[in-house]
């Protein structure tokens, strides 16, 4: 039997989900910000309709959007954070294995049927994301990561295929790997398209095709394995489980900019407090905190800064992270710079199962245990209470720069409050 | 739709994975608004039918884009006002 690999993804997906809960907002033009109100970051098939590109700020369409009668929300993961995990667990139960890739991606690896055709599986695939969630989602099958990936991006562009589309099945391959573009193709880096241009690849096929040990000589094992891919072979397998956190990083850029040091230090601290937070939900401890902050690339001058401290003792006590973060903050901190944006970066991660103990730790093994229960307790009450319920002074009860979110819909699927209305 | 047992503030739990059927209580959207109907078929025809006998039924092949959003099978029913008025 042989196994075949699918990529999975929502189309539209931020936008998807607006629309979904909204049904004021079907069949409108409807377009999402990214954090802080900054750019679009997904548009509904409509907006896109309109001729409104990905990824401009938002500030400067303002008034074109309003004219043209778009729908604008800021962004709410709480909302597409769920969505998504709805999306997978049922992808889960309906494909033999599944990598959850991004939010709203992912590559599931299933067995070919006697007639090797996969389509209908897809497509039942399809109509039951549709009627569970809906969530209007696209199907691409290949036999490698690579080939998925290209399948998902031709089932998406080109309507007849409405969603589904399965590269080894189709007799004319070579016709639909023309079609892409280098650029297009996962997992090339602009440096290995750009060397391809020159040397006349300039689509999917031509790079399949292309003598091999020229791709080794230049790239080596990277440039064979894509190849190898594209060509069907798997050299990217299925991740199951997803590999430990390297680094944690919470940052932010500001609804107005920020002078003071005061100002800094409770941005800081906000973005530390949420960071242990992550750090004690991945079961990790950070033995090392970076703080950085900057203003806008537009300004003159410009300034940036960042500073590193080293923990004796790896931790995930908000407590200890606070006090280490203290003196980078004095350390990064100058006046008079309008900063926009700041963040805390928590690095040489390791996992809570072994800690190395040390002469130098402050707790002994009794005090170290009363905290960790402080920090759980603290979690739950958060999680159970809604964010903020049980905070550090130093995080500020009034936050003037908090993020903008002018546009922000409601958490429908995961606060019983919000729960939508329904009138008979 | 006390007719179904559904008062006024209560709770419902739907289930979208299930095909709507003739008698089913369902969440519709019509005129990009959330409603609550019953799916009725008569003389093989269906109707979305109000509990009000102010709103007529409506057939459900006179509207382009009507849609049955799901399924309602639990009504939770909430015991004192001062919950429901929240």
């Amino acid at each position: 039997m042989t196994q075949a690999m699918a990529l999975i993804d929502g189309n539209n997906f931020y936008a998807a989900c607006e629309q979904n809960l909204n049904p004021s907002l079907s069949g409108r033009p409807v377009v999402v910000l990214s954090n802080n109100d900054g750019c679009i970051v997904a548009r509904s098939p409509e907006a896109r309709g309109l001729g409104i590109s990905m990824g401009q700020p938002y500030f400067k369409v303002r008034h074109e959007l309003k004219r043209l009668g778009v729908v604008v929300c800021s962004s709410n993961y709480a909302l597409y954070g769920d969505m998504s995990h709805r999306l997978m667990s049922l992808l889960e139960k309906h494909c033999e294995q599944l990598e959850v890739y991004s939010i709203d991606e992912a590559f599931a690896q299933i067995h070919r049927p006697h007639d090797w055709d996969l389509r209908p599986w897809a497509r039942q695939l399809r109509a039951l994301i549709h009627q569970n969630i809906g969530l209007p989602i696209a199907i691409g099958i290949g036999s490698s990561k690579v080939q998925a990936k290209l399948a998902n991006h031709i089932a998406k562009t080109i309507s007849i295929h409405a969603g589904v589309f399965d590269l080894d099945i189709t007799k004319n391959q070579d016709f639909w790997l023309k079609t892409i573009e280098i650029e297009n193709v996962w997992g090339i880096g602009r440096q290995m398209a750009r060397w391809c241009r020159m040397k006349g690849i300039n689509t999917a096929q031509q790079l399949r095709d292309m003598p091999s040990n020229e791709l080794h000589a230049k790239f080596g094992v990277r440039g064979i394995r894509l190849q190898n891919e594209l060509r069907g072979k798997i050299c990217l397998p299925l991740k199951m489980m997803p590999p430990p956190k390297q680094q944690t990083c919470v940052s932010r850029s500001f609804s107005r900019p920020v002078t003071s040091l005061k100002e800094l230090h409770q941005v800081v601290s906000s973005h530390v407090i949420r960071a242990s937070e992550k750090l004690r939900k991945q079961k990790q401890r950070a033995g090392a905190i970076t703080v950085f902050t900057r203003t806008s690339p537009f300004s003159k001058p410009f300034y940036k800064q960042s500073a590193t401290t080293q923990l004796n003792i790896p931790s995930n006590d908000t407590s200890v992270l606070l006090k280490a973060s203290l003196g980078l903050t004095k350390q990064i901190f100058q006046p008079y710079h309008l900063l926009i944006k700041a963040g805390v970066l928590m690095q040489k991660l390791q996992s809570t199962d072994h800690l190395q103990s040390s002469l130098l730790d402050p707790y002994n093994s009794e005090d170290r245990q009363r905290r960790e229960r402080l920090m759980k307790t603290i979690d739950k009450l958060n999680e159970h209470y809604g964010n903020g319920t049980m905070s550090w002074a130093a995080g500020a009860l009034k936050q003037g720069w908090e993020m903008r979110h002018e546009r922000m819909s409601s958490a429908m699927t995961t606060q019983t409050t919000r729960i939508p209305i329904v009138h008979s | 739709m006390s007719n179904a047992g559904i008062q006024d503030g209560d709770l419902l739990v739907v289930d979208r994975s299930l095909n709507p059927h003739p008698g089913h209580i369902v969440i519709a959207v019509l005129d990009g608004a959330f409603t609550l109907k019953r799916l009725a078929l008569k003389n093989e025809t269906l109707y979305l039918e109000a509990d009000h006998p102010n709103y007529p039924p409506i057939e459900l092949w006179q509207y382009e884009d009507v849609q049955i959003w799901g399924v309602a099978v639990h009504s939770i029913h909430h015991l004192n006002s001062i919950a429901t008025s929240k």
